[in-house]
């Protein structure tokens, strides 16, 4: 008789998601979906505002890279207003987009999967959390947490307010940066250094015991996509995008904003409010590919600062093409912590970083913009379309977990069939399903809204829908 | 980070679009004026206590949190101390009480703050508005009142008067 297991909510990411996994008459899986139950509606209600609001507003979909969303949302504006951002202005909003990116990978590493990695993926529940990361690793809690500051303290400083800042306007900045300011982020960056060499030694002493998750947790070949710059460095805020294929060779190159709906499409399943992204010339599923920090670390070939750069070679190490264990995805999230901290001090050495010019100003000088950046876990699109007064009309987001929703699918399919046997399971193996979908750290709530707690259920039910079994968390 | 431990550190907590859940943020503004000009008080308002806080908390010499309370009467006020404590099984990553922030920083820093207490706020509606229920709005006043006076203890060193109930 065939079953079915619901894991339904997943714990540790940000929004609401479940699993299912479909077992047949021999107990073997047979099929799994990751899916994302909650629908998102910022589209249709930004419909009619004026276009400038439209960072603020879409910066409101997310509690956790309200950045991401700022800066893509203001360059589609900006291609409405056909102006280009003054210098300063764009060193400025790097800045800000970096100090976001090492927050959030905090968050995902330290706070989500580092129970996981540290405590072990069948360690008691109860401890599966900071607090029992502090328990076990005292050093280690205190670095995800200085980490996790640093970064949410830089977008306060520049924003005035550690989540939803509304510095980043189209056109540029809203003021620019005080040498105080500067003075308070440049004294924080040598704990931050010392936090994430921490993090990154110990990382590097545990990673060898994974290689069964390394070996099964979504990994296969795939294509990839993330911004680059043209000298082949990583970029998270401006550039163009480029896609390679799971040899690394480059099939796509130089896609600016306004050719991204030429390129990739958006398929729907009816499991999912989560679109699927895919390269168009390839067709859905077969142009699936994954963004993220995976992807950032294949494409670049340097990363722009010399801490990083010795970093991403090693990391280059574990594959001979791309890598394709999502496992890795908890490495690259450290290199790019470290890149981070490191490009933030090269910005505050820049001599035009006080520059007071920081806004170009114009009205509507095209009906159509599109915008994109690299959030933290992976490329976002943003694209408008307006009226002659500047009132949106059609507004279109491309979110990084839509663009991982093939590639985290069948990851769970991959880890199901390693880890549940005829019919079994514990929580510990339900728990190394969802460390699946951890690895690439989805943001559902760009979807929806995460309200209290995550309790879990896992329940298994014959092919007439009679519990046949059940876990509860 | 560096930081320079507050004296009273006044913690607040609320989200001002859930009705009376905003009761946090608005005493966070009223403190933030009245004590300007008071060295050593430093004032926090958030949406959700996070486990970044723990530091600031474990290295302050006195705190006040602020916060709403559901299971209490609407517009009622109480001041009771806060205890470290461990956290309880499901643990959300993106909030954490008062008593586990406490928790956390002693394992953390080694430290805990001389004088831990809550000020609490009974709500009559957390549902979306940007407006107090008529009973919480009565009690600003007196909440106001209150959490001056106990700032006011708390820099003198003598918050003994704890586990106040109005």
């Amino acid at each position: 008789m065939s079953q079915t297991i619901t894991i339904d909510p997943v714990t540790r990411l940000e929004g609401h998601g479940k699993i299912t996994i479909q077992l047949n008459d021999q107990g073997q899986v047979e099929d799994a979906h990751f899916h994302v139950t909650q629908v998102r509606g910022f589209e249709r209600f930004s419909e009619g505002r004026p276009f400038y609001e439209m960072p603020s507003l879409m910066a409101r979909i997310c509690g956790i890279c309200p950045v991401s969303h700022l800066i893509a949302s203001a360059r589609a504006c900006e291609a409405i207003m056909s102006v280009r951002i003054p210098y300063t202005a764009a060193q400025l909003r790097r800045m800000l987009n970096l100090a976001q990116m090492v927050q959030s990978h905090a968050l995902s590493f330290f706070y989500l999967s580092s129970p996981d990695l540290l405590l072990g993926m069948e360690s008691d529940p109860k401890m599966r959390n900071i607090f029992g990361v502090v328990g076990a690793k005292p050093e280690l809690g205190r670095a995800g947490i200085g980490l996790r500051r640093f970064g949410q303290h830089i977008i306060e400083l520049l924003g005035n307010k550690r989540i939803h800042p509304g510095w980043v306007v189209p056109g540029g900045v809203t003021e620019p940066l005080a040498p105080a300011k500067r003075d308070e982020i440049l004294a924080m960056i040598p704990e931050a250094y010392a936090n994430i060499a921490l993090a990154l030694t110990a990382y590097k002493q545990i990673a060898d015991t994974f290689k069964s998750e390394i070996e099964v947790y979504a990994n296969f070949p795939s294509n990839y996509m993330s911004l680059v710059n043209e000298d082949d460095s990583i970029e998270f805020t401006v550039g163009a995008l480029r896609m390679i294929d799971a040899k690394g060779d480059i099939i796509e190159d130089g896609i600016l904003a306004d050719r991204f709906p030429e390129v990739i499409g958006e398929a729907v399943e009816p499991y999912s409010y989560t679109k699927f992204a895919y390269y168009k010339p390839l067709g859905y599923p077969n142009g699936s590919y994954r963004v993220g920090p995976l992807a950032r670390l294949n494409i670049a070939k340097s990363m722009g600062t010399p801490l990083a750069d010795k970093e991403l070679a090693e990391f280059k190490q574990l594959a001979s093409g791309p890598v394709a264990a999502s496992f890795h995805y908890h490495y690259a999230r450290l290199i790019e912590v470290l890149y981070g901290i490191e490009k933030i001090e090269q910005i505050l050495a820049d001599p035009q970083i006080l520059d007071s010019h920081v806004r170009a100003t114009a009205g509507v000088n095209r009906l159509e913009g599109a915008g994109q950046a690299e959030a933290p876990r992976g490329t976002l699109h943003h694209h408008y379309k307006v009226d002659e007064d500047g009132k949106i009309t059609w507004a279109n987001l491309v979110i990084a977990t839509g663009q991982n929703n093939n590639a985290m699918n069948k990851g769970v399919l991959q880890a199901a069939k390693h880890y549940v046997k005829d019919g079994k399971f514990t929580e510990g193996v339900l728990n190394r399903v969802e460390a699946v979908i951890r690895t690439f750290d989805p943001c559902l709530s760009c979807s929806t809204h995460a309200y209290g707690q995550m309790p879990l259920a896992l329940t298994l039910l014959s092919a007439d829908g009679k519990l046949v079994d059940q876990l509860i968390r | 980070m560096n930081l320079t431990p507050a004296r009273c550190l006044i913690l607040a907590c609320g989200n001002t679009l859930r009705g009376d859940d905003g009761v946090g943020p608005f005493l966070a503004e009223w403190a933030e004026r009245r004590f300007s000009d008071q060295a050593g008080v430093r004032v926090i308002a958030r949406q959700q206590w996070t486990p970044e806080l723990a530091e600031e908390i474990a290295l302050a010499e006195s705190v006040l949190f602020i916060d709403c309370s559901v299971q209490s009467a609407a517009g009622s006020l109480e001041v009771v101390p806060v205890k470290p404590s461990a956290p309880a099984q499901g643990l959300a990553t993106h909030h954490i009480g008062a008593a586990e922030l406490l928790d956390l920083g002693r394992e953390l820093f080694d430290s805990l703050p001389r004088t831990a207490l809550m000020l609490t706020v009974g709500a009559g509606s957390t549902e979306l508005s940007e407006e107090f229920s008529e009973p919480v709005r009565a009690a600003l006043p007196e909440a106001c009142r209150l959490l001056e006076e106990t700032v006011l203890q708390m820099l003198d060193g003598d918050a003994s008067k704890s586990g106040t109930h109005y």
